[in-house]
C-alpha cells in the first residue's frame, strides 16, 4: 500500500515487469511487518509443538536425555493406567454437567435481557464480569472457601435443612462444585447470544403473532432455527474449553484432584505426569492425544450441525 | 478495528521478543560487570526468610566486593517446577536451595557441584550424621541447612480434661492408640476425634516402617517394604477410622499443606502429625494448650524418629565460579554474624557452634521447638540417605492410594498393591 501511495499520481503506467516488483515489494513490506508475529508464531507456538511431538515418543525426566522409546507412553496409557481412564472419564462427566448447563442458563439469560428496557448496560455487564474474574485463581480458592465443609455455601444449605457437610469433601460433589465454577461464567456465549437474538428479523415475530403462535411456538420455530449457528458456535467454543479445564479443578482440590480422584481432570494429571512426576515424554503424549480427542469431537460436531443448524441465507436445500 | 489489532499483536510479538532476549542477557550471571563477579541464588520460603536472607546477602556482598549476589525465591511448589525446567535447560542458578528429595536425582544428573572438593567450604561443625544425607556416591553434592523432626502437635489442655496421660519419650504406637480412642470417646475434647488419620501420610508410614526395623528404601535404593507391611499400616489406621479414633475421609481429603487446613487447624481433631518447623503456625489456633511430643517408638523400644535435614544448598555443576559459590555457601552456614541474621528461619540450624548461639535467643514457640528437639540429642537413629531417584512423585501417589482406602473405594491390600506397582516403575525396579 505504502509503494503505490508513493507513485506520483500522474506518472505512466508501469510495465508488466513493474506492476511485477512492486507486487513484490508489497508483499515484502507485508512480510516485515508480519514478522514479529510469524517469528512468535513460530518460536513460542509451532517450535513446542513440534517438541512436544517428538517428546511424546520419548522417556524424558527433563535431566537425563529423551530416549526413544516409540508408541510405549501411548500403549501404557491407553492400556495399563488406571487413573489415566479415571482422567478421561471425569473429565467427559465435567463437559456432559458443565457445557448444556452453562448454555442454556447463558440462553436464558440472554432472552431475559433482550427484553429488558432500563439498565440494559448495567445487566450485561453484571452477567459478563464472572467470565472476567471466573478464570483467575483467586476466585477457584474463593470458590473452595465456600463450598467447603463450613464454608457459607454450605452453612446456607444446611440452614435450610440440606445437610451435605462441604462439597469438596464429597467425592461425588467435588467436581459439581468445579463445573458450577465454569457455568456460573456464562457471560461469554451470554453475550454472543444477545447479539445472535438481535439478528433476528422482528417482522418474524410480528407475522407470527397475527398467525396466533405462542410464546413457546414462537420460541421453538423461530428463536431456535434462527440462533442455530449461534447456538452451534458457543457450542463447539464452550466443549473445547471445557475439555482443557484445570484451574477450578486444581484450587478446589489443592492440585491433588481429590478426593478420591474425583476432581482428577485431564489437564491436572497431565501436569501432575509432567511437573510432579517429571514424566515430560508421558505428559506430551497425552497432551497429544487431547488435541485429537477434541479434534475428533469437533469434527463429529461438524458433522450433526449439517442436521441442525440453519443458515438464514442458504437456499432451503440442505439446511434441513 | 482490524488493523488496529494487528498493530497490538506486532507490539506484543515485539515485546515477548525484547523481552525473552532481556531476560536471556540478565540469566547469563557469567562474567558481570567491571571485573564483578555475579551469582545467582535461588530458594523457597516466606517473606520474613527473604528479608532476612536479603540481610545476609548484603553483609556477604559488604565483605566480597567483587562479588555479586543476585537472588529471587518462591513458593515450594512453584520453586520446585521452575528449578527443574531451569536444570534441564542447562541454566541452574549457580547457588541453589534443595530438598532432600532433589538431592540425589540432581547429582546423578551431573547437574550439581562435588562441594567436596572446595576446602573454602568448611563442614567441620555440622554434624557428621546429617552430613552423610547430602551425599551421593561418595560425593559431598549438598549441604545440610538445617534439622527437622517429626512430631505430635497436641491441644494439651484438652488432653487434661479428658484425663488421658500425658505422652513420654517412650509411649509405643499402641500407647498412642489407646490415647486416641479415649480422647475421642471422651466428653472433654467435645466431638473432636484423636487425630489427623495417618494414613495419608508417606512421612508417619516411614517413622512406623523404622521402628519396626524397616525402611522406605534400602542401601541399594530398592523398596524397603512389602506389600504386606503397607497393607498392615493401612489396615491398622482404617481400624482406627472406623472406631473414629481419628478423623474421617471427608477431613483427611481437606489437607493441602497449610498448618491453617489439618483437622488440627480446624479444631476437628485435638493431634495431628507433621513436621516440627511449622507447627508454631497452630499456636494462634490451639493457644496456650499447643506441645509438641516425640512419635510413638515400636513395641520393642525402637525409635522410629530420625532429625532430618530441612533442606540443603547447593551450587551448579555449569557455575562459571564455583569459588565463589563455595565462599558463599559457606558463608551462610558458617559465619557467625550471618548465623545471627538468619536464626532459625530455615529451621534450627545444622552448624553446632551457630545452633548454640542462635538457641538462647530464639523467641515464641520457636523456643519450644528447639527444646523439643534437645530431647533427642544423642537418641536417635541415623537419618536414611537421600530417597532414591524417581520418587519425587511418589509422596502424592501415597496419599492417593489412601484416599480411595478413607472412601472405600479400595481395600487396604488392593491399595497398596497397587502403590507397590507405582513405585517400582517410577524406580525402574
Amino acid at each position: 500500500m505504502t509503494a503505490t501511495a508513493t507513485r506520483p499520481p500522474d506518472a505512466a503506467p508501469p510495465a508488466t515487469g513493474g506492476k511485477r516488483a512492486a507486487k513484490r515489494e508489497r508483499q515484502g513490506a507485508a512480510w516485515v511487518f508480519l514478522s514479529p508475529w510469524v517469528l512468535g508464531a513460530a518460536v513460542l507456538t509451532l517450535l513446542p509443538m513440534a517438541v512436544s511431538l517428538y517428546l511424546s515418543f520419548t522417556d524424558y525426566d527433563m535431566f537425563d536425555a529423551p530416549r526413544w522409546i516409540g508408541f510405549r507412553n501411548y500403549t501404557q496409557m491407553f492400556t495399563e493406567d488406571p487413573r489415566y481412564w479415571r482422567s478421561v472419564i471425569t473429565t467427559l462427566t465435567y463437559v456432559v454437567i458443565a457445557v448444556p448447563l452453562q448454555l442454556l442458563l447463558a440462553l436464558a439469560v440472554a432472552i431475559a435481557l433482550k427484553s429488558v428496557k432500563r439498565g440494559k448496560g448495567f445487566y450485561r455487564s453484571a452477567f459478563y464480569a464472572p467470565s472476567l474474574l471466573g478464570a483467575s485463581m483467586s476466585i477457584a480458592l474463593v470458590w473452595r472457601a465456600i463450598f467447603n465443609d463450613g464454608g457459607s455455601v454450605d452453612n446456607l444449605l444446611s440452614g435450610m435443612g440440606i445437610d451435605i457437610g462441604g462439597w469438596i469433601n464429597k467425592p461425588g460433589w467435588a467436581i459439581l462444585s468445579v463445573a458450577l465454577l465454569t457455568i456460573w461464567q456464562f457471560g461469554a456465549p451470554m453475550v454472543i447470544f444477545l447479539a445472535g437474538l438481535q439478528q433476528i428479523p422482528a417482522e418474524l415475530y410480528e407475522a407470527a403473532a397475527v398467525d396466533g403462535a405462542s410464546w413457546w411456538r414462537q420460541f421453538r420455530s423461530i428463536t431456535i432455527p434462527m440462533l442455530s449457528p449461534v447456538l452451534f458456535f458457543n457450542l463447539v467454543l464452550q466443549m473445547i474449553q471445557a475439555f482443557q479445564v484445570f484451574t477450578p479443578a486444581f484450587a478446589v482440590s489443592a492440585g491433588k484432584g481429590g478426593p478420591a480422584d474425583s476432581t482428577l481432570v485431564y489437564t491436572l494429571y497431565l501436569y501432575d505426569r509432567g511437573f510432579t512426576a517429571s514424566h515430560m515424554g508421558y505428559a506430551s503424549a497425552m497432551a497429544w492425544a487431547l488435541l485429537l480427542a477434541i479434534g475428533v469431537v469437533t469434527a463429529v460436531l461438524f458433522r450433526t450441525s449439517r442436521a441442525w443448524v440453519f443458515y438464514a441465507n442458504d437456499n432451503n436445500e440442505g439446511a434441513r | 478495528m482490524r488493523g488496529n489489532r494487528t498493530t497490538t499483536s506486532c507490539a506484543l510479538a515485539l515485546v515477548l521478543t525484547l523481552a525473552g532476549t532481556l531476560t536471556g542477557c540478565g540469566g547469563d550471571g557469567g562474567g558481570g560487570s567491571g571485573g564483578k563477579v555475579s551469582l545467582r541464588f535461588t530458594w523457597w520460603g516466606n517473606p520474613d526468610r527473604a528479608a532476612r536472607t536479603e540481610e545476609a546477602v548484603k553483609l556477604f556482598e559488604q565483605r566480597h566486593p567483587d562479588i555479586d549476589i543476585a537472588t529471587s525465591f518462591a513458593g515450594f511448589d512453584t520453586y520446585k517446577a521452575k528449578l527443574a525446567t531451569q536444570a534441564a535447560g542447562g541454566d541452574a542458578p549457580d547457588v541453589m536451595q534443595l530438598d532432600y528429595r532433589q538431592i540425589n536425582q540432581y547429582a546423578t544428573s551431573g547437574i550439581l557441584l562435588d562441594l567436596g572438593e572446595h576446602p573454602e567450604l568448611r563442614t567441620s561443625e555440622i554434624d557428621k550424621g546429617l552430613l552423610a544425607t547430602g551425599v551421593v556416591d561418595g560425593r559431598q553434592y549438598a549441604l545440610p541447612v538445617a534439622r527437622g523432626t517429626e512430631t505430635v502437635a497436641y491441644d494439651a489442655a484438652l488432653w487434661h480434661k479428658a484425663g488421658v496421660p500425658e505422652p513420654t519419650l517412650t509411649w509405643t504406637w499402641n500407647d498412642w492408640a489407646d490415647a486416641m480412642r479415649k480422647l475421642s470417646a471422651s466428653k472433654a475434647t467435645q466431638g473432636r476425634v484423636g487425630s489427623t488419620d495417618p494414613g495419608q501420610s508417606e512421612d508417619v508410614f516411614e517413622i512406623w516402617l523404622r521402628s519396626r526395623g524397616k525402611a522406605l528404601y534400602t542401601k541399594d535404593e530398592k523398596l524397603g517394604f512389602t506389600a504386606d507391611d503397607l497393607t498392615r499400616y493401612w489396615e491398622w489406621c482404617t481400624k482406627l477410622r472406623k472406631e473414629g479414633a481419628v478423623v474421617p475421609a471427608e477431613q483427611t481429603t481437606q489437607m493441602d499443606g497449610t498448618v491453617e487446613n489439618t483437622p488440627l487447624g480446624r479444631l476437628k481433631s485435638v493431634s495431628d502429625f507433621n513436621w516440627d518447623a511449622p507447627t508454631s503456625g497452630y499456636a494462634p489456633i490451639v493457644g496456650e494448650g499447643l506441645k509438641l511430643a516425640p512419635l510413638p517408638v515400636g513395641e520393642d523400644g525402637t525409635p522410629g524418629q530420625y532429625f532430618k535435614p530441612s533442606m540443603f544448598f547447593g551450587a551448579s555443576a555449569e557455575t562459571a565460579h564455583p569459588k565463589q559459590a563455595a565462599q558463599f555457601i559457606d558463608f551462610l552456614l558458617n559465619d557467625k554474624k550471618a548465623g545471627a541474621i538468619l536464626g532459625a528461619t530455615r529451621g534450627i540450624p545444622a552448624n553446632d557452634a551457630i545452633r548454640q548461639d542462635v538457641l538462647p535467643k530464639l523467641e515464641g514457640f520457636d523456643q519450644v521447638i528447639s527444646t523439643y528437639q534437645k530431647q533427642f540429642e544423642g537418641k536417635l537413629k541415623d537419618p536414611p540417605p537421600a530417597p532414591p531417584k524417581g520418587d519425587a512423585s511418589l509422596q502424592s501417589t501415597f496419599s492417593r492410594d489412601y484416599d480411595q482406602v478413607a472412601y472405600e473405594r479400595m481395600s487396604p491390600r488392593e491399595a497398596a498393591e497397587n502403590y507397590i506397582t507405582e513405585a517400582k516403575a517410577e524406580l525402574r525396579q
